[in-house]
């Protein structure tokens, strides 16, 4: 771990602020690593509100169950069925912003 | 009803050629050290995530989710759905920044992230605790789905399926192992959706199979139903039920004066305690009395949130919340998940992989809990027996007609052997990493060539599968899901808050890291140690069932061990000095690929 990272061929000097670690690269790293954070938490918060209504939903309103869709309880279709999709778009929309996010800290460095 | 084991027999002979001719040729490309660990990092991201996605559908998602929504209904929908999720949870936090990283097992990135060989040690020993409690689960349901197919004993079962993966793991390495698993997804998606799709065919739409349940108030038999019982056996009647014995025999309700049962009585409903052993018939259209095991479940509460899985404890949204939490969180600790990340490219290529597992895996589970509304409307004697897990295997033969009904057995029986050989040769490829890698590789002999790394790797594979078997044979009496629940407890408490925090925050110290895995590890199998006890206790069980939610927290646990774990972290690191590597590996771990500064653990 300690021995010091190989630099790659064409170096730009903000490349060589990170790898050196001076103030410059340190708040370079930190801005990446805010907005790839960021972008995590949010998909993640999507995620966990999506799932934890559904309890909620039904504690509060128990006639939830009670609506019917072709003779499936709803509530059968949102958890059983609708969820797949929703985390298929979640992941897409994920993998997306995180390319930009890195492409765009790559270009910053490369300007 | 005809013998359907020839083709059941056919199917798993069909999946075992098929798994060794594909591990053989494999074989082949595997020559170094690099190449039998990580595949050379050559696997492209839809090989590589259906080689995950075979890998992560063992024998609970296969034949356990099925058995599990047949029992509980609405409320086990949670479990597919947060399987599926978790994989989610894995991709946004930690799939990229450690596929930079260039480690491929958790205590490569517990050393490399902390400088610590000591730290390393204890994740090594709770890979080897969580990967060896996952492998009891699908070890029983080795020995299970071979004694259904065959007529073996049990443990001749776990005993040969064993051998199977050993000689895989050993034969191939991973890279093997990721053509295999790749094949096992494709066998799977199939095993589990074609033969539904011909059950619905015969049996009518989901609609209607759910307005059919909905129409009764319990399952009542579909063709009467021969069953011996044995004195001390209990029963559970939801209704009064008429019944024949062969022989006048007595029973009574718990504690009540005993009655005496002969053919045409009509038991009471409620509990009924056998105080003699019989052969006892019941008519079709009775209702299936219950084993002790299987809540009373009438539709009413099946269809609904809240039944006897959740809302038993009388705390259902406590007990839903930490369900969902624990699953959540347990996914990415799980010690044979994160491996096959390394065998991606890059950071980039692992992103994609994930997402595109989201997709596999959403389509398996997708047609599982059908097979459980199936199960509660054509095989409800499976209450009255138990064995409701094996619902998936158990349909097909009983419900179809005879030439076709064999061919469907032998196509889900191919499906569940392939579920619990990938995973067991996932778990078993983690556990001889861990071990051959990190025990022999890096304290007992650092200076050791290739060539000896790779003999104890393949010692390793043997000694650790060797071990699991046995306590495999063990576990035949034991709920599948409770073993599969501690698992994902015990990895949510305590991999999960570090990879997270190690990977997202700076300030975390070694020993706050260290501090978290031990209380949050250990917290959640402490209470869940004290849940099974209970169960034997009555006293212990009584006073849960007075402090309902003191109960759901040591039943289900994640919910407060999970932030203790994170708790401890941030408490324990805001009081000592992080690493001195911090920013190196800050680098390493989130600057794009393309920069080049990736750099990988394990060179050829």
């Amino acid at each position: 771990m300690s021995a010091p990272l190989p630099l790659p061929p064409r170096s730009a000097p903000e490349l060589r602020d990170l790898e050196e670690q001076t103030q410059v690269g340190e708040v370079l790293l930190r801005a990446l690593m805010r907005r790839q954070l960021r972008l995590s938490v949010l998909i993640i918060a999507v995620l966990v509100v999506l799932l934890a209504a559904q309890p909620l939903l039904a504690w509060v309103w128990p006639s939830y169950a009670d609506i019917h869709v072709l003779s499936i309880p709803l509530p059968w279709l949102v958890l059983g069925v609708g969820s797949y999709p929703v985390l298929v778009l979640l992941g897409i929309i994920y993998v997306r912003a995180a390319e930009t996010i890195d492409s765009e800290f790559g270009d910053l460095l490369r300007r | 009803m005809i013998d359907v084991r020839p083709a059941a027999l056919a199917g798993l002979v069909a999946m075992l050629v098929a798994t060794v001719v594909v591990g053989v040729f494999a074989r082949r490309y595997a020559r170094t050290t690099s190449d039998f660990l990580v595949a050379a990092r050559s696997v492209p991201p839809t090989a590589n995530a259906a080689a995950i996605s075979g890998e992560y559908l063992s024998a609970a998602s296969f034949l356990g989710v099925a058995g599990l929504v047949m029992q509980y209904g609405y409320d086990a929908l949670w479990y597919p759905v947060c399987y599926a999720a978790g994989y989610l949870v894995l991709l946004v936090f930690i799939a990229g920044p450690l596929r930079r990283f260039g480690a491929y097992t958790i205590p490569d990135f517990a050393e490399g992230r902390f400088a610590s060989p000591g730290f390393r040690r204890l994740a090594v020993a709770f890979v080897v605790l969580i990967g060896l409690f996952y492998m009891l689960p699908q070890m029983k349901a080795a020995g299970i789905t071979v004694e259904t197919a065959t007529g073996v004993p049990y443990p001749v079962g776990v005993a040969a399926v064993t051998v199977v993966v050993i000689a895989i793991v050993v034969a191939g390495g991973m890279r093997g192992v990721t053509i295999v698993q790749a094949m096992q997804f494709s066998v799977k998606l199939f095993a589990i959706s074609v033969p539904l799709f011909i059950l619905l065919f015969e049996f009518g739409t989901p609609w209607h199979i759910f307005a059919t349940v909905g129409a009764t108030r319990n399952p009542a038999l579909t063709r009467p139903l021969t069953v011996a019982v044995q004195k001390g056996e209990t029963w559970t009647l939801p209704s009064p039920l008429r019944l024949a014995t062969d022989h006048p025999v007595s029973a009574s309700e718990r504690g009540g004066p005993p009655i005496l049962l002969r053919s045409g009585s009509l038991a009471p409903a409620g509990t009924l305690v056998w105080r003699g052993s019989a052969q006892v018939t019941l008519a079709a259209g009775e209702v299936a009395p219950m084993n002790p095991q299987t809540p009373v479940n009438p539709s009413s509460t099946w269809l609904r949130p809240f039944g006897p899985l959740t809302g038993g404890s009388g705390q259902p949204v406590l007990y839903t919340y930490s369900l969902i939490i624990a699953i959540l969180c347990g996914t990415m600790g799980l010690p044979h998940v994160l491996v096959r990340f390394y065998t991606n490219p890059d950071a980039r290529a692992a992103r994609r992989t994930a997402a595109t597992v989201l997709v596999l895996v959403g389509v398996f589970y997708l047609w599982t809990p059908l097979w459980g509304a199936l199960g509660r409307l054509m095989a409800p004697e499976l209450y009255t027996t138990g064995l409701t897990d094996a619902v998936v295997l158990y349909l097909p033969r009983q419900a179809l007609p005879h030439l076709l009904g064999a061919a469907v057995s032998g196509i889900v029986a191919a499906g569940a052997f392939a579920a619990f050989t990938a995973t067991l040769s996932g778990l078993l490829i983690s556990l001889a990493g861990a071990i051959g890698h990190d025990v022999y590789g890096r304290w007992l002999r650092p200076d050791a060539s290739g060539a000896s790394r790779r003999a104890a790797f393949r010692a390793s594979a043997v000694g650790a599968g060797v071990v699991a078997a046995a306590a495999g044979l063990m576990v035949e009496n034991f709920d599948i899901s409770v073993l599969v629940g501690w698992a994902f407890a015990i990895a949510a408490s305590s991999f999960f808050p570090l990879l997270v925090l190690g990977i997202w925050w700076r300030r975390l110290s070694v020993a706050g890291a260290a501090v978290g895995v031990a209380v949050g590890g250990a917290s959640a199998t402490v209470a869940i140690v004290t849940t099974m006890v209970g169960a034997g206790v009555p006293r212990l069980a009584g006073f849960l069932q007075a402090h309902s939610a003191l109960g759901v927290i040591l039943s289900q646990p994640g919910i407060v061990t999970i932030p203790l774990s994170f708790l401890a972290m941030v408490a324990v690191s805001l009081r000592t000095r992080a690493p001195a590597n911090v920013p190196a590996a800050m680098l390493q771990l989130h600057v794009p690929d393309r920069l080049g500064l990736r750099r990988d653990y394990i060179r050829d």
